[in-house]
């Protein structure tokens, strides 16, 4: 079954994985200064220290056969998600008031991360599929918008909005990308603004109405959810130039930034490091995600492009959504910043969606390849 | 499991099958789409990196300062408030520490429930706690507000023992002030209260918040920058939940100063307590004559400073304004009163200098004057013959000072009672003095529109007309008098010290005026009358004479009213606010004057019965030792 070939080895992505090893550590040594002092038990950085360990076996796991065969997998492995997201809502453990974790005893599995990552993979693999000229009609998209539909219902019910809504992003993103017609695109507005208002009235909760509000007037509520934004605009703001030095962060530290290794660990980030160590570690993200999308450019085939690209699409758009959060653009959504924050279910779906774009990457010069480089073939 | 891996590939294979020719074209055009989407997050970089410039560059200044807020909590330390002393260095109020329950809110998770029980300790309706906590709420929740004040000891034992059961409940101690001489000088030295919203807001310094105490009256007030200290502070490190981490800085707080007042508590005891024992309500000024140093500076009824302490009660506060004795004013300056015969020394001396009379001047007394179509009555019934200018002072002959006034005029009586300090005021260092009132023709056209009347003159030069003063113009007058013509500023500050000893203020005599060398020399003949008064045969206060001590003195009798209804009536029997004032004022010794004193009852009757009693038992607290010392010297002689 594991059919590893030399010749993928000699294409393994050196690059993608000096870029991942320096992301991971920038974020561990993060973590270490994030969630101190300690608060008993494991400390956060040991544990994703053990989760990293897992991830990089999960990345070995996923290398190691070609990522076509993902279009097996993709159906069984979409109905256990689903399952999982099913089972959450019965037996997860709650928090905050939302049933978000199964709790497997050496950690709790988020099953709405690894569904995003499944998202992307159903999506690549039937758009890889259905092939058409013209764009997609709004025929052709029934099947994904079901596809999608499910999860996004299943974690809007445990209720994780933010959560939900990045399924919708990552779908009008892969969706848009495989090119629609333009009759689609009016149809599926005018049917998203109808959805939203209704949504608007009648879904969300009234916490998440007032983080809405609180995004559009943040003075109106200064110590519920403006409070969260307003101590991380401070602790980024209080920065500076070159920042306060490691481990010296007062916001973090002293427990004024809310969530401070988790959702708002950038904050910590930049409270110490300053403008200086936060555009280092942008520069090194921001270009992790460009090589993803390089990565996209010279996959071998149609799947291979739609998996690279819609992996590069998960972790951009929720590193986005934190970041503006984080900087006071956006409401407290509950978004992490992939490979960053800390949290298990997440760092590992994103190693995972590292280890598929490196598969992409690895079998790039294989069968119809038609890029450079690939001549040793 | 094997079989089934086997459909689902089959399955899957088969439709991808279908589209394993790869359609180079559409794989193209896809490439092409990822650099639109490459483009997206450049746009998203670049927002992030403006943003992360904005908050870390722009304003980077700015969030620094607040997070330094968020963590630094700082915590004041009161200072103790600097002591009052006399001249003798004799303690007036010092600081004693004063214990006080206060609440932190963010302490207590049941404020309701612990009020209720905590009004069962304390005393107190659980309205007025919860009134205390409303009045703050504003406030941030680590900062403690006081609920009581000046807790028993038994009450503070009580909850120093059960705190366990009042959670967020504190005992703060607080500098408070002692009063070592009760209510002596509590018009001087006033008292201190909460600082109001409005002093809060008028204040230029940042130095004060609500709760703090300040001088609310009299030197406490005035002198409140120097009193006050510096307030000393913690600060310290705390995080989200309010809980201190570290220690940051202490500054210890700076001590008030000392200030040493020029009054002799022991003479202002003599004075106030001559008034208390026959309940006169008046006041009593002593001055230096050379300096213009305030030996005593007494009103009476006196105020209860205890009264004041935390707030007075409104209960407390009516009884004060109702009392027919106003004890809420300070009587030696803030109350005017007519001069009545004080004022025949101002008569004289204008007399004198205008030439109109000269020290061997006589006019004859049948007892009264003839003046237009009415009769000028003097005191004296039967007359007092001829008398001179000497004997028209000490017998207070009112038709002598008629015949001068009449002579003089109005205006010169006010210019010579202006040189003398009168109708302004005298610049002691207390407040809402009042600047008495010395008539002049103009004045009267501009305040009642009609011409002045000569024969208001004659009433005025026995100081009997529109002309009022206060006693401690009066006292200030008699020193300008004893002194040879030197007005000096009546001064109530010996010397202002720092906790280090260092002076930072002394006293130096101020000289408001004096009169030209012309003037002085008539005083001496006015002195040689005053000393009549209570050393001659027929002076007015040979009752205030004092063995061993040649005085100089004259008294004064201010009609309240005119009321021809009590005038057939013994004097027991005109009530009370109808009575006249009776004034006494003296200087000592005659022959080379220390020290002047003016007393002023109100509706005392007679200078010579009912105020010089008490500037005598001022006199002899005063010469006390130097009798003491003479008494022994006439012993060894003898």
């Amino acid at each position: 079954m594991f059919r590893v070939d030399r010749r993928f080895l000699r294409h393994f992505d050196w690059v993608l994985l000096s870029l991942l090893i320096l992301v991971c550590g920038m974020a561990f040594l993060n973590l270490y200064s994030a969630s101190y002092p300690p608060l008993g038990g494991m400390p956060p950085y040991q544990k994703q220290g053990y989760l990293l360990l897992m991830g990089v076996a999960g990345i070995i796991f996923l290398i190691s056969f070609d990522y076509k065969e993902l279009h097996l997998w993709n159906y069984p492995v979409y109905l256990l998600v689903i399952l999982l997201l099913a089972l959450v809502i019965f037996v997860g453990n709650s928090a905050g008031g939302a049933q978000r974790w199964i709790n497997l005893g050496f950690f709790q599995l988020q099953p709405s991360e690894p569904a995003k990552l499944m998202m992307v993979i159903t999506l690549a693999s039937y758009y890889s599929r259905k092939e058409v000229m013209n764009g997609y009609s709004i025929k052709d998209l029934i099947t994904p918008i079901i596809l999608m539909a499910i999860p996004f219902t299943l974690i809007l019910i445990q209720p994780d909005l933010g959560t939900a809504l990045m399924f919708v992003i990552i779908f009008i993103s892969m969706t848009v990308f495989a090119k629609l017609r333009w009759s689609t695109y009016l149809i599926l507005g005018f049917s998203g603004i109808a959805l939203a208002v209704v949504g608007w009235f009648y879904v969300l909760k009234p916490y998440q109405k007032q983080r809405v509000e609180t995004l559009l007037n943040p003075a109106k509520d200064s110590l519920g959810e403006g409070y969260q934004i307003l101590q991380s605009k401070i602790a980024v703001g209080s920065g500076g130039i070159f920042g306060k030095g490691y481990m010296e962060g007062t916001q973090g530290h002293l427990h004024f930034l809310p969530e401070r290794h988790t959702d708002f660990a950038f904050s910590v980030w930049c409270e110490e490091w300053g403008f200086a160590g936060s555009l280092f570690f942008l520069g090194v993200y921001f270009f992790l995600l460009f090589w993803g999308l390089h990565v996209a450019m010279s996959a071998r085939d149609r799947f291979g492009l739609f998996l690279a690209f819609g992996v590069v699409a998960l972790i951009f758009w929720q590193a986005v959504i934190n970041l503006l959060m984080i900087l006071g653009f956006l409401p407290v959504v509950g978004i992490p910043l992939p490979l960053f924050s800390y949290g298990g279910s997440s760092l590992l779906t994103t190693l995972l969606g590292i280890g598929i774009l490196m598969n992409v990457s690895m079998r790039r010069c294989q069968a119809g390849s038609s890029l450079e480089g690939c001549n040793d073939m | 499991m094997c079989g089934l891996k086997k459909m689902m590939r089959w399955t899957f294979l088969k439709e991808l099958g279908e589209i394993s020719e790869y359609d180079q074209a559409a794989l193209d055009a896809l490439r092409k789409r990822i650099l639109g989407a490459g483009l997206v997050i450049v746009f998203f970089a670049a927002m992030i990196f403006l943003r992360l410039w904005f908050l870390q560059i722009h304003k980077g200044e700015e969030y620094k300062n607040r997070a330094e807020n968020n963590r630094v909590r700082i915590r004041e330390i009161a200072a103790p408030r600097g002591d009052i002393l006399d001249r003798n260095g004799k303690e007036l109020v010092t600081n004693r520490p004063s214990f006080n329950v206060v609440l932190v809110r963010e302490d207590s998770n049941d404020i309701d429930d612990l009020l209720k029980r905590l009004s069962v300790v304390l005393k107190e309706d659980v309205s007025v706690l919860w009134e205390k906590i409303r009045d703050a709420e504003s406030k941030q929740k680590h900062i403690p507000i006081r609920l009581k004040e000046n807790l028993t000891w038994d009450t503070l034992a009580y909850l120093e023992t059960h705190n366990i059961e009042f959670p967020g409940i504190r005992i703060e101690v607080f500098p408070s002030r002692e009063y070592h001489y009760g209510d002596m000088a509590a018009h001087i030295i006033g008292y201190l209260g909460e600082i109001s919203k409005k002093e809060l807001e008028k204040s230029d310094t940042d130095f004060y918040r609500g709760g703090d105490l300040v001088g609310k009256m009299g030197l406490e007030k005035l002198r409140e920058k120097e009193l006050r200290g510096e307030k000393g502070s913690d600060s310290s490190e705390v995080n989200a939940r309010g809980f201190e981490q570290q220690l940051l800085t202490h500054v210890e707080p700076v001590p008030g100063q000392e200030v040493r007042l020029t009054l002799d508590i022991d003479l202002q005891q003599v004075a106030e307590e001559t008034m208390d024992a026959d309940a006169r309500a008046g006041a009593v000024v002593a001055m230096e004559v050379k300096t213009g140093r305030l030996l005593v500076l007494a009103s009476t009824p006196r105020l209860h400073l205890a009264d004041f302490e935390g707030g007075i009660s409104t209960k407390n506060w009516n009884a004060l304004l109702d009392n027919p004795k106003h004890p809420l004013i300070n009587k030696t300056l803030q109350a005017m009163y007519p001069p009545g015969s004080t004022y025949k020394m101002v008569t004289a001396l204008a007399g004198l200098a205008k030439g109109v009379i000269n020290k061997d001047t006589t006019f004859f007394c049948p007892g009264y004057i003839s003046f237009g179509n009415r009769r000028y009555n003097c005191w004296k019934h039967g007359g007092h013959g001829t008398v001179d200018l000497k004997r028209a002072i000490s017998e207070s002959c009112d038709v002598y000072f008629y015949q001068v006034g009449m002579r003089v005029g109005v205006d010169a009586l006010a210019e010579y009672a202006n040189k003398l300090g009168l109708g302004s005021k005298t610049q002691v260092e207390l407040e809402y003095e009042k600047s008495g009132l010395i008539p002049t023709k103009e004045w009267k056209k501009k305040r009642y529109g009609v011409k002045w009347q000569d024969g208001e003159t004659l009433s005025l030069a026995i100081g009997q007309g529109f002309n009022l003063l206060t006693p401690i113009q009066l006292c200030q007058m008699t020193a300008t008098l004893a002194n040879g013509g030197k007005r000096y500023v009546p001064q109530l500050i010996e010397s202002v010290t720092d906790a280090d000893g260092k002076v930072l203020e002394s006293f130096t005599p101020k000289l408001a005026g004096e009169l030209n060398e012309d003037e002085k020399k008539y005083l001496a003949l006015i002195r040689e009358g005053m000393v009549e008064v209570i050393q001659g045969a027929r002076g007015t206060a040979r009752s205030a004479r004092i063995e061993g001590i040649n005085m100089g003195g004259k008294t004064g009798t201010a009609q309240v009213v005119r009321l021809e209804q009590y005038k057939h009536l013994k004097e027991e029997d005109i009530p009370y606010k109808y009575r006249d004032h009776a004034w006494f004022t003296c200087f000592a010794p005659a022959e080379d004057p220390e020290i002047a004193v003016t007393v002023l009852v109100e509706h005392g009757l007679h200078g010579g019965s009912g105020a010089a009693p008490v500037a005598k038992a001022v006199m002899q607290k005063y010469f006390a030792d130097r009798m003491a010392v003479e008494a022994i010297r006439k012993s060894i002689i003898q």
